[in-house]
């Protein structure tokens, strides 16, 4: 991994530095939620939001999530929400070592597993996720909705075990892709 | 429909209070918000205690932005039944919204007797806390809040308690904000210490903060030792392990005699073994076979730094800087990121190494044979990336600001041949992915402003805007791109291309905050008045909603415990609120509104009244303003002699305030103006009359002297002639304000608006000497429209030997006469009802006496407007005469390029020039068609 970087909690202030992506396609692509989304995520999750800053202060990258689920369904887990990394900082392993960060805490929290979900049609994070050692579980169908004229999408739905399942129970795929109404 | 269906049911049931609130909602939202109101509080008042009634109500209230009113609510429903948990936790809540921090301390107390559950205690623990945060009197939050809150916590852990990690943060807050870092210490590193789970490494940041506090250098460089050792890649901690390095050999410290060095084990005491450690974490990264870790390579150059700040000549042992940045180029060179990395290290190499070290990098670069241009390429994304770097860095070393002219031009030849070759990597056809060679085409767009600022050759401006137009045309989302345009078309005078490059770059919330600058600084200037309003809307739609949005949260941060969140949340919203750009979009809007609409369709006392403009009170928090501009988003490679300092954004916050300032006293001016113009009423008394006048035309002479004084301070700024990076700041409108002239009229027709008071209650018998004084400022202010106008004269866009040439502050100074005009209209028309009441009492003395002449004043009014009719035709004149010169220009006559350009590029330069040409003409309309309907207005100043 080669990411040098100071790893840290996500404040409000870093809101005001997302412009500051050197070479940035669209230039939100850090923002892309609403003020609430992030205040709402910092409110109840805080220590599943974290930021990475390289040495000359620029921000790097970040990732958000939660955990969620039923413990006695053995369905309590982590969720990332969002793990964006700026394009200059892309090709340093950044985004692995964000998630082997949400990954661990959702350990400590006793999660069974950690999910995610990533548009079908989105080949490169669906490889970076294999490689990190998740699997596609199952596929919900027309999970993104229609937005610019693109049609609604697929999602998949990938899963990788912690190890409070033993047995990998949470990630054996399901048969037949699922409706958005029907997962939780 | 929900009106008639609560009437329905209010029929069967007279008094069903929720069947009420539902209805005052329903008319709440079909905009009766009195009637709403009005049955609201008929339920209100009967103090309800059914939950549905509740809840409606607090919907309500919400959706009326009375949140005030909830708490009485809940306030009279615990009273009735006391020991509802849900009510009184809804009371906390209804206070937490209006930040009542005493009452959510006494709610949360109440809350903790009735139902014994540890949150609520903590809940009135937390609201302690934030009594002392937003305390005026720091010493009643250190002597009394935060030591009762301590308190309150500390018999939390005799009893044994303690239950939840969100309890031992807060406690570990409390202690931190009194300053008692032993014990915060203690106590992390103690069994409560041991909760602190959710967050990774939370003991270890925590012990961090508190030995840096205390200055325990050596558990400081103990603990950074230990967790380089885990991650050798935490760029935090190789700061705070050569900080506290330096300062434990400042104080001479060394391990106590048993060896043992501190809880947190080995600490480094020598230069020689920080030498070693980090040498060693880089020999670690060599074996490698893949993917080694730049932390340790940065950690060298930074530790070589530090020794030559402390003159310390052992930073030989780690090599030569030269060396150790080739070698982290020859194995990161291919990264995006290795130009920001090397940037901050370039200054270690002296000057005359310069030249050396690009060729040592670009002997590392794999590019193919020469073409028949002389230019060789790169093979792949790989080996162009590192081409580019090495790009960037000479221009980060100063190099490309070194050549001449003709260099420079060979430099863009060069830069342009690599952009185009490099299009061909691009992998899919997305519209939102960008080239690989991009930076290219920027680096190239940097190259030819430097040749215009330089030079003053415009043509270079030009073709840097055909550049980035071809750009945007293979990079539709490159949004440094469309940055550099909408600069460069704003400096160019022209607007009208701008709001679509803004719209597009797709700002969301805090971006219009940050960037909103680059747009709104341009937006009143140049004429383009219904889209500087779009601009400024843009950004205030943003800020009004986060008012709404932060409360909500602050209630969420209660609820999961998330503490540390709730003055962040506070702190975020005030850093919003007392925004400097806020504040500027907020009064130019209304400045804007009153340019454009104030006697034109209402008049100026109907528009300041429909705004809420007061001239009394003061919203803008001069003492508190926040910068939250990123001045720094345009990129830039530019060597460090030319970047963006501490003392550019120091002086440029100050020169925007001034300008606010300005500004914010010439709208709170044209209130009180307005309210002057309002007719005494007979009916009133005398008496209440007089006192009125007296604080209206008080508050006029304290705001005129306010100005005053701003002018003053605003000279002084301007007479530093600041400079900024040209991809810094902006300068402010000020200097172009002051030097049209238009703030020295503005402020003497306002100030006529004073005298001609003095004259309405002397008379017009024995107020020869106040006339006199009248008349003249009367000509004084036709004479500096006089001379604003003629500052305006020229060519805006005119051919000179087949080139293209602009002069876009000749726009600028037509806006502010503009406005100018406006203010001074305003002010006749004020004159003309003082006058009108004075001259027609006289017709009637007149009619008993025949001997007497027409008053002075009367006669230099009429000469006055007729004066100002005058100047308004020929400005109109001049507007239309530039209009037409402008529309006759043909640009397609332009010889764009000597010599065998490509065709397609000349295209983009056409491109840019006609938007150029139809924005100034756009401009030149709009100004002329608000002088007409200025002019038209002038017709009703008769008296």
């Amino acid at each position: 991994m080669l990411t040098m970087t100071t790893l840290r909690a996500f404040t409000c202030d870093d809101l005001f530095k997302f412009n500051n992506m050197r070479t940035q396609a669209v230039l939100n692509f850090l923002l892309k939620y609403g003020i609430p989304f992030y205040l709402q995520y910092l409110a109840h999750w805080p220590e599943y939001f974290i930021v990475a800053e390289a040495p000359g202060g620029e921000l790097m990258g970040y990732i958000m999530g939660k955990a969620e689920g039923s413990v006695a369904r053995e369905e309590w887990h982590g969720h990332v929400t969002a793990l964006s990394v700026a394009p200059e900082f892309r090709r340093l392993g950044l985004a692995a070592k964000l998630m082997e960060m949400l990954e661990e805490i959702s350990e400590r929290k006793g999660g069974f597993f950690v999910d995610l979900f990533v548009r079908v049609s989105n080949q490169v994070a669906v490889n970076m996720y294999k490689q990190l050692g998740y699997s596609v579980y199952r596929t919900v169908i027309e999970y993104y909705s229609a937005s610019n004229g693109e049609p609604d999408e697929d999602a998949y739905d990938m899963r990788k075990a912690l190890s409070r399942d033993t047995e990998k129970k949470s990630i054996i795929p399901l048969p037949h892709p699922v409706r958005p109404e029907d997962i939780e | 429909m929900a009106i008639q269906q609560a009437d329905k049911l209010l029929k069967k049931h007279k008094d069903l209070h929720c069947a009420k609130v539902l209805k005052a909602i329903g008319m709440q939202r079909t905009g009766k918000q009195d009637e709403a109101f009005n049955l609201a509080q008929e339920v209100a008042t009967l103090e309800p205690t059914d939950d549905n009634s509740l809840q409606a109500l607090t919907i309500l209230y919400r959706e009326m932005h009375r949140p005030e009113l909830v708490t009485k609510l809940y306030e009279a429903a615990v009273r009735k039944v006391p020991l509802s948990e849900e009510y009184h936790s809804h009371l906390f809540m209804a206070y937490a919204r209006v930040g009542d921090y005493k009452k959510m301390q006494q709610a949360g107390m109440a809350l903790y007797k009735i139902v014994p559950k540890n949150p609520y205690y903590f809940w009135s623990v937390m609201s302690l806390v934030m009594q002392a945060i937003s305390a005026q009197d720091e010493k009643l939050a250190q002597t009394m809040f935060l030591p009762l809150a301590e308190r309150m916590v500390e018999k939390m852990v005799k009893e044994e308690k303690i239950e939840a990690e969100a309890e031992v943060q807060l406690y570990f807050m409390i202690l931190e904000r009194l300053g008692k870092c032993v014990e915060a210490l203690n106590m992390v590193r103690g069994p409560l210490g041991e909760k602190l789970t959710s967050e990774l490494q939370s003991r270890e940041n925590k012990c961090m903060m508190m030995y840096q506090r205390l200055q325990l250098w050596p558990e400081c460089n103990a603990l950074s030792y230990k967790l380089l050792l885990k991650n050798p890649d935490d760029w935090q901690f190789y700061l705070s392990y050569f900080d506290s390095l330096f300062h434990l050999m400042d104080m001479s410290w060394s391990p106590s005699e048993e060896g043992q060095h501190c809880v947190e084990g080995h600490v480094t005491t020598t230069v020689a073994e920080a030498v070693k450690f980090v040498v060693d974490r880089m020999a670690e990264e060599d074996k490698k076979d893949s993917r080694p870790l730049r932390g340790p390579y940065m950690a060298c150059l930074e530790l070589i730094h530090r020794l030559r700040q402390r003159g310390c000549p052992d930073d030989k042992e780690l090599g030569d800087p030269l060396e150790l940045m080739v070698q982290f180029f020859g194995k990161f060179g291919d990264k995006p990121c290795c130009i920001t990395d090397l940037k901050i290290y370039l200054h270690l190499l002296p000057p005359e190494q310069h030249t050396q070290f690009r060729n040592r990098l670009e002997e590392l670069v794999p590019l193919g044979e020469a073409g028949e241009d002389g230019f060789r390429f790169p093979g792949d994304t790989k080996a162009l990336q590192r081409h580019l770097c090495v790009c960037q860095l000479s221009r980060a070393l100063g190099l490309q600001h070194a050549l001449d002219t003709e260099g420079k031009l060979s430099l863009i030849a060069q830069l342009k041949a690599h952009y185009h070759h490099g299009l061909r990597f691009r992998k899919s056809c997305l519209k939102t992915e960008l080239q690989f060679s991009d930076m290219y085409c920027l680096m190239a767009a940097h190259v030819y402003i430097d040749l215009w600022t330089e030079n003053g050759d415009e043509n270079m401006l030009w073709q840097c805007l055909g550049l980035l137009e071809e750009g945007l045309s293979f990079s539709p989302s490159n949004a440094q791109f469309k940055l550099l345009l909408l600069l460069l078309f704003c400096r160019l005078g022209a607007f009208q291309p701008v709001v679509d490059l803004y719209s597009s770059l797709d700002a969301k919330h805090v971006q219009h905050d940050t960037i909103g600058y680059l747009l709104t600084r341009y937006a009143g200037s140049l004429g383009q008045f219904a889209a500087a309003s779009q601009s400024c809307n843009f950004s205030l739609r943003f800020f009004h909603s986060n008012q709404k949005d932060t409360s909500e949260y602050i209630i969420q941060a209660y609820k999961y415990g998330a503490f540390e969140k709730i003055p962040e949340f506070i702190a975020f919203r005030t850093r919003l609120n007392q925004s400097l750009h806020f504040a500027q979009v907020r009064t130019e809007r209304m400045l804007l509104d009153l340019y454009t609409e104030a006697d034109i369709t209402l008049s100026l006392e109907e528009s300041v009244k429909a705004m809420g403009v007061c001239a009394e009170e003061e919203d803008i928090p001069w003492d508190n303003m926040r910068d939250n501009r990123d001045l720094t988003v345009l990129v830039s490679w530019d060597p460090k002699d030319r970047e963006l300092t501490e003392e550019h954004r120091r002086l440029s916050l100050e020169e925007e305030s001034v300008w606010l300032k300005v500004r914010s006293l010439t709208l709170r001016l044209l209130a009180s103006l307005a309210l002057l113009g309002h007719a005494p009423s007979p009916r009133n008394s005398d008496k209440t009359n007089e006192n009125g006048v007296t604080t209206k035309s008080s508050t006029l002479q304290n705001l005129l002297s306010q100005l005053d004084q701003t002018l003053q301070t605003a000279a002084r700024i301007t007479e530093k002639q600041t400079k900024y990076p040209f991809l810094g700041p902006p300068s402010s409108r000020l200097a172009s304000a002051l030097s049209s002239g238009s703030c020295h009229c503005q402020a003497s027709a306002l100030r006529l608006s004073l005298t001609l008071q003095e004259l309405e209650t002397a008379g017009l018998d024995d107020s020869s000497e106040l006339q006199s004084q009248i008349c003249n400022t009367f000509k004084s202010i036709v004479v500096q429209l006089q001379e604003m106008l003629s500052r305006c004269k020229g060519e805006v866009l005119e051919m000179k030997d087949r080139r293209l040439k602009t002069q876009p502050s000749l726009l600028e100074t037509l806006v502010f006469f503009l406005e100018t005009v406006c203010v001074v209209l305003w002010v006749a028309s004020y004159s003309a009802n003082v006058l009108r009441p004075l001259k027609s009492s006289l017709q009637k003395k007149k009619k008993k006496k025949k001997d007497t002449c027409t008053p002075v004043v009367l006669c230099g009014f009429q000469e006055w407007t007729s004066g100002l009719q005058g100047v308004v035709t020929q400005a109109l004149d001049h507007v239309k005469a530039q209009e037409a010169q402008l529309t006759t220009l043909k640009l397609a006559a332009l010889t764009l390029e000597e010599g065998d350009q490509q065709t397609q590029e000349c295209g983009f330069t056409r491109v840019a020039m006609d938007k150029v040409q139809s924005s100034y003409l756009g401009s030149l309309q709009e100004l002329g068609d608000l002088l007409r309907k200025r002019a038209d207005s002038l017709k009703s100043l008769k008296i």
